[in-house]
């Protein structure tokens, strides 16, 4: 009688992973929800070991070299996006990049464009769009601004 | 009723953690954390005494109760914490006691890896981020301000849970199953008339082997030789890809 109970290690493990689903869910900060993720990914590293000593085989600390490894990627590309998000709007709240369409763009579906749409560009940090292809042609004949 | 009867003192716990964790998270008015902390010691002292095995090497036990109180102390304390910095910094302490869970299921090389790799590794570049980005050193209003705490910590509790309950169900983390002892995996058997790759075959009967560099290198280059390639590529095309949405220079600075 070694070993410490599996069971204990797996409840350590799913702990680990709720809290960091916790962090995850509610916090606004870009850097803090990553971290959770990491969180998260700990949480599995320590249910993967624990099996592997409870198999008495290597497969779980292997899986566990992998998901180290993916951690490492991850965190490399996670933080050159904040970096990069932080530049265009100087904040690292996540709910400032809520919307995902651009404003400016015409709306195919309706036959008469926005009269909002010529006016001031509200998303000048944003990266713009051209739009390409053919304009579909409508039924009564106009087409669309664009 | 049985059903209360087994189970039903799990809730206490579970509740006891919700509320710390609720009531530990930031606001824009502030709370006295003292109330949060206490709940929280309360809800894992109270998991220690349910999780407690009836036999076995006090030491060992110990620094296992140790590691797992500190990661999961440190994992609360890291989402709840107002100032970015001191999260990442907990996040740090999160790992080494990870690292020391590691070290009590036989894995040693894992554990130096995993302190080389992240406490040295992707904690400092987090820092130099949160360094970059929050010159001003105060708090900003979306750090005071979580998103529906909670709803989201409810929810996340209920989860838990539902996995405590279905690990009690299974084995018994109060003491129902406790033959733990290291056994030979036969969960993947081999098919008849294929050759066993002999890089893969069980290294010996010493279960505290499993961790050593020999075995896992045994493992790693034998069994997933494929795996570790594509990990390499994995790794690579991160590179190219961090290096090319990174901010140049000649954009600005942040």
């Amino acid at each position: 009688m070694t070993a410490t109970a599996l069971e204990s290690q797996l409840v350590v493990g799913a702990t680990l992973f709720i809290l960091g689903m916790i962090g995850f869910l509610t916090r606004r900060n870009l850097i803090l929800i990553m971290l959770s993720a990491e969180l998260m990914l700990h949480g599995v590293s320590v249910n993967l070991t624990a099996f592997s000593r409870y198999h008495g085989n290597p497969q779980g600390q292997v899986f566990t070299i992998f998901v180290l490894t993916i951690a490492a990627c991850e965190a490399g590309l996670a933080l050159s996006l904040i970096l990069s998000l932080y530049q265009r709007r100087k904040s690292l709240d996540v709910f400032l990049w809520g919307k995902l369409g651009e404003d400016d763009l015409p709306v195919l579906s309706s036959p008469i464009a926005p009269a909002s749409a010529a006016q001031a560009d509200p998303n000048v940090d944003l990266p713009h769009l051209t739009p390409a292809g053919r304009m579909p042609k409508t039924q009564s004949g106009t087409q669309a601004k664009t | 009723m049985q059903w209360n009867e087994e189970n039903g003192l799990l809730l206490i716990p579970l509740g006891l953690g919700w509320l710390a964790v609720w009531w530990l998270m930031p606001a824009v008015k502030q709370r006295p954390r003292i109330l949060g902390g206490l709940s929280a010691l309360a809800a894992v002292l109270m998991m220690q005494m349910m999780l407690l095995p009836p036999a076995g090497e006090p030491v060992r036990n110990g620094l296992f109760f140790l590691f797992a109180a500190a990661a999961v102390l440190s994992a609360g304390l890291m989402i709840t914490d107002k100032n970015p910095v001191y999260s990442a910094l907990w996040f740090a302490l999160v790992t080494l006691a990870v690292c020391g869970l590691f070290l009590l299921n036989s894995a040693p090389f894992l554990a130096a890896s995993t302190i080389i790799v992240y406490a040295g590794a992707i904690i400092v570049t987090f820092l130099f981020v949160i360094m970059l980005a929050q010159q001003s050193g105060t708090t900003s209003s979306y750090d005071q301000q979580p998103f529906q705490p909670g709803v989201a910590s409810f929810v996340a509790f209920v989860l838990l849970g539902a996995l405590l309950f279905t690990l009690q169900e299974w084995g018994g983390i109060d003491g129902k199953n406790l033959s733990d002892d290291a056994r030979p995996g036969q969960f993947v058997a081999m098919p008849a008339g294929i050759n066993p790759n002999p890089l893969s075959q069980a290294p010996s009967d010493n279960p505290h082997e499993i961790g050593s560099l020999r075995v896992l290198g045994r493992s790693l280059f034998g069994d997933y030789l494929f795996a570790v390639e594509l990990a390499g590529t994995v790794l690579l095309i991160a590179t190219i890809g961090a290096i090319a949405i990174a901010p140049r220079r000649s954009q600005g600075t942040l």
